[in-house]
């Protein structure tokens, strides 16, 4: 008679956690970019990996949490008024792009800027998704 | 002196009738479907790079695929790592031209229905399509919209999902604006 107890009980903790998972946690869990510890790499050192060897960029830094050091060359809004900032590459062609998590006003053109975000890799840009601006001045 | 002066705006002038740069964007939106069941399987991808040429309509698309948000992380996962496998392929991209880029009139308000020529590559794999759209000339501003699908199956994406069905396949809509 216990044991039925233990078997039946230990089912329905089973369906319980499965049903967690599938419903609960499954819808819940988001990726957060400020939870995970970064490689810290400057912007012009990030361009450079990127255009002169792309494969071996991307094993190094493709989908990794990055803060990227540099100068801000350009601010943007895209589409859903998110911003995007166009952080200095040293290079006439290629620079990195960020788009950031939530929008802020207050970037300065040619002021330093230090973000934290995800790279998705490199069209012409590396670029940066999901960004939290760590620092600026 | 007044000769050159008169020869200079000549030129200029016809510099800026003739020439018409480069346009380019690198904040485009890709919206992807491929709902096959009640579970609706959608990203969108707000960081896509456009340019393109209005003398010839050449045209490059280039989207990174991990730039694809869904709403449920763990299908986003699944669809980078099972699907896409956006590690080994990082990138999708579109490389053509504009057929009738001469109906478009860059310079007067309206919608222009234009086709695209060329090559898509999804997976690693490339494919000729050509598909429709429009070029919406609005105060001097160009955007560009198309709708289209992809039989998944063209680009060898395969998977074993359990639980949600994907459809066979996938809406894709671009819009960038220059």
């Amino acid at each position: 008679m216990k044991k039925w107890v233990i078997i039946i009980s230990s089912v329905i903790l089973i369906a319980l956690a499965i049903l967690y998972y599938v419903f609960i946690y499954a819808a819940q869990y988001k990726r957060n970019v400020n939870d995970e510890k970064a490689i810290v790499i400057s912007a012009v050192e990030l361009v450079y990996a990127y255009n002169n060897n792309e494969p071996d960029a991307n094993a190094k830094y493709l989908n990794k949490a990055l803060v990227v050091e540099g100068i801000v060359k350009e601010v943007g809004q895209n589409q859903e008024g998110n911003t995007t900032i166009t952080i200095d590459g040293a290079n006439d062609f290629s620079a990195v792009f960020c788009t950031l998590k939530e929008a802020d006003k207050n970037i300065e053109v040619k002021k330093k800027i230090s973000i934290k975000g995800v790279c998705i890799g490199f069209t012409s840009d590396v670029v940066i998704t999901d960004a939290f601006i760590q620092s600026k001045n | 002196m007044k000769k050159y002066l008169f020869l200079f705006l000549l030129l200029s002038s016809a510099y800026g009738v003739s020439a018409q740069a480069l346009l380019s964007t690198k904040s485009g939106v890709a919206k992807f479907n491929a709902t096959g069941g009640l579970v609706k399987i959608e990203a969108v991808n707000n960081q896509v790079d456009c340019k393109m040429l209005p003398t010839n309509g050449q045209i490059v698309i280039a989207l990174l695929v991990k730039g694809f948000r869904f709403e449920n992380q763990l299908m986003e996962d699944h669809f980078n790592e099972n699907y896409l496998e956006s590690t080994k392929f990082p990138k999708a991209s579109f490389k053509g031209y504009i057929t009738n880029i001469a109906t478009v009139n860059f310079t007067v308000d309206g919608v222009y229905k234009v086709t695209a020529d060329g090559v898509l590559t999804i997976h690693g794999v490339d494919q000729k399509i050509q598909t429709p759209g429009t070029i919406t000339v609005k105060s001097g501003k160009a955007s560009l919209k198309s709708d289209f699908s992809v039989k998944l199956a063209d680009y060898k994406i395969a998977g074993s999902y359990i639980g949600e069905k994907i459809a066979a396949e996938a809406n894709i809509q671009i819009n960038c604006n220059f």
